[in-house]
């Protein structure tokens, strides 16, 4: 039960992307199309929980004042190890993230969920957090992608909707990454706040 | 001379770090509330980005490329500007307590700005000279600086205006971002 | 865990010594991979904008005027070879790109590589000079180009101009390393 209330928690009620407005970078930078905002994501996803479980096995051993240091030398870790991984078997899709992918070691999320969840709760737990919050994260940047890209191109995932010569590019570009994100975070705020 | 030139100024203008390659925005839209702290941010940033960048940029010449190891790159870089940002403070603290009390809240701020690693994860990439690094990371930084005191004046006018209720804060900090984005999308075709 | 000294720097030191380990395999493992794929990216792309050949372009390449050359042959025959060649004015920095080209010296293709340009404008490098609508097309050229802006026949990019200048300039770079190798071999 426990369990299912710390997974709705990341989704909706404490969503990153949407609640807590943390992680705006990869969020504005990925999310050009629904593809690539998804795999940032799921790259994230990934580190999140790997360093989520890890910092929780170890939060006994690690004395209190240099914490924070070995959190970072744990989440830089996974983010190397996703690199490498990702340049192996996924080049493609490592190029289009690009400097993105290296930049999950500053994403405020981690080290976040680390700070306030991980250190005080035992492996399992931390793990359905990082998941939960992961997928909150990769909802909204998908969301984000396929709004940008349904506006800017008229397809969603690369499936077109209507023919290109009727979108607008500047959804694709930087300036409305900032506009699409500004009225997804009212649209939900105006949907929460009415329950 | 030119050629520096020309980077000063794609890295402030054209290619601002903020507005076109989305580096730094959560202080962006955390600190920019009033002029005096978007100031203190934008200085505190230039002082530690062109220090990493030098310090980063020496370490990977000197120790990671040369013994093979520029798979650890991200972990390095990211214990070097930590490290940087503590001693910066310790520092600050004992000599110039005026400066320490202008600049010192935002240093803990700036390990997690993900444009100071950003930019030292850059020039290493485009393999850039040391004097070029420095000057394209003091650039850069400057940029920041004047996104964050653009952004800062529109937002103390925005205060005044009435806004529609789920549009208040943080979305509409956005939207004007994007509209200023557009403004200097202008810059580009130069 | 209490603070002391010893504790702090026991723990750290652990923890980078673990983690250091776990790392060192993981390059390993991914090390060979990463190269496989590289290579196989170039082989892909050089298949597809060279003519047929039945040697490794790879294994024989050389440098002609600090580019990288990939000559093809075919039956022992010359057929044409790959350049490639970059050009540092693109929107977003350097573009990368293979050329191919036929033993006659014109282009029978190209494949970019890297670049940083706009997604839907620039970006549209790949599809945009290989198309067959208007002008466009820069395949089967043997002379050097220019965007219609400056003179040339080439239509840039719609709102693209500068990624297609500097498209160009690769193009052209290629293509003169080309020349110049031709004239090396057939001396």
């Amino acid at each position: 039960m426990k369990a299912l209330s710390v997974l709705y928690d990341g989704l909706v009620r404490k969503n990153p992307t949407f609640v807590l407005i943390l992680g705006m970078c990869p969020t504005l930078g990925t999310t050009s199309s629904a593809l690539t905002g998804m795999s940032m994501g799921l790259a994230t996803l990934f580190v999140l929980v790997c360093s989520n479980v890890v910092i929780s096995l170890v939060r006994n051993l690690i004395p209190d004042k240099v914490r924070i240091p070995a959190y970072i030398v744990i989440i830089a870790s996974f983010v190397t190890m996703l690199q490498m991984v990702m340049q192996a078997w996924l080049p493609a899709l490592y190029a289009s993230l690009g400097i993105f992918i290296p930049l999950i070691v500053v994403n405020c999320i981690l080290l976040g969920r680390a700070e306030a969840f991980a250190s005080k709760n035992n492996p399992a737990l931390s793990a359905v957090d990082g998941l939960g919050v992961g997928l909150g994260f990769t909802a909204a940047l998908t969301l984000l992608g396929a709004v940008r890209e349904l506006l800017g191109t008229g397809a969603v995932f690369g499936a077109r909707v209507y023919p290109e010569d009727f979108g607008s590019l500047i959804f694709v570009l930087a300036p409305g990454a900032f506009i699409a994100l500004g009225f997804l975070i009212a649209l939900f705020n105006r949907l929460t706040s009415r329950q | 001379m030119l050629e520096y030139l020309s980077i000063i100024f794609t890295a402030i203008l054209a290619n601002n770090i903020v507005f076109a390659q989305f580096l730094g925005i959560c202080p962006f839209i955390g600190v920019s509330k009033n002029m005096e702290s978007a100031f203190g941010m934008g200085m505190a940033v230039t002082f530690v980005m062109a220090l990493a960048t030098a310090v980063t940029w020496l370490l990977q010449h000197f120790v990671l490329l040369p013994f093979g190891l520029g798979y650890i790159q991200t972990i390095v870089f990211i214990l070097v500007i930590a490290v940087l940002v503590q001693m910066l403070e310790i520092v600050m603290k004992k000599t110039s307590p005026a400066l320490y009390s202008a600049l010192g809240v935002f240093l803990p701020l700036i390990t997690t700005n993900c444009a100071v690693l950003g930019v030292a994860i850059i020039v290493a990439q485009k393999d850039f000279g040391f004097i070029h690094s420095l000057v394209y990371a003091i650039a850069t930084a400057l940029g920041f600086a004047l996104a964050l005191a653009i952004f800062a004046g529109i937002r103390t006018q925005l205060e005044l205006a009435d806004v529609p209720r789920p549009m208040r804060g943080v979305p509409i900090a956005l939207i004007t971002a994007g509209i200023l984005a557009m403004a200097f999308m202008g810059f580009s075709g130069i | 865990m209490k603070s002391t000294l010893t504790t702090m720097v026991l723990s750290l030191t652990a923890l980078t010594v673990v983690l250091g380990a776990l790392l060192a395999w993981v390059h390993n493992l991914t090390e060979e991979p990463m190269a496989q794929a590289e290579a196989k990216a170039r082989t892909e792309a050089l298949t597809e904008i060279l003519p047929p050949f039945d040697n490794d372009p790879a294994a024989d390449r050389t440098v002609v005027d600090g580019l990288t050359v990939f000559p093809a042959r075919h039956g022992g025959a010359f057929s044409g070879a790959a350049v490639e060649a970059w050009s540092d004015n693109g929107f977003g920095g350097r573009i990368t790109l293979l050329a191919g080209f036929d033993a006659s010296g014109s282009l029978t293709g190209y494949r970019v590589m890297s670049h940083a340009e706009t997604p839907g404008l620039g970006a549209r490098m790949g599809e945009w000079f290989s198309s067959a609508t208007g002008s466009r097309s820069v395949l089967g050229t043997a002379a050097e180009l220019h965007v219609r802006a400056d003179g040339g026949d080439i239509d840039a990019i719609t709102g693209a101009t500068i990624t297609s200048r500097a498209f160009l300039e690769a193009v052209n770079s290629a293509r003169n390393a080309y020349e110049s190798y031709l004239k090396s071999i057939s001396r």
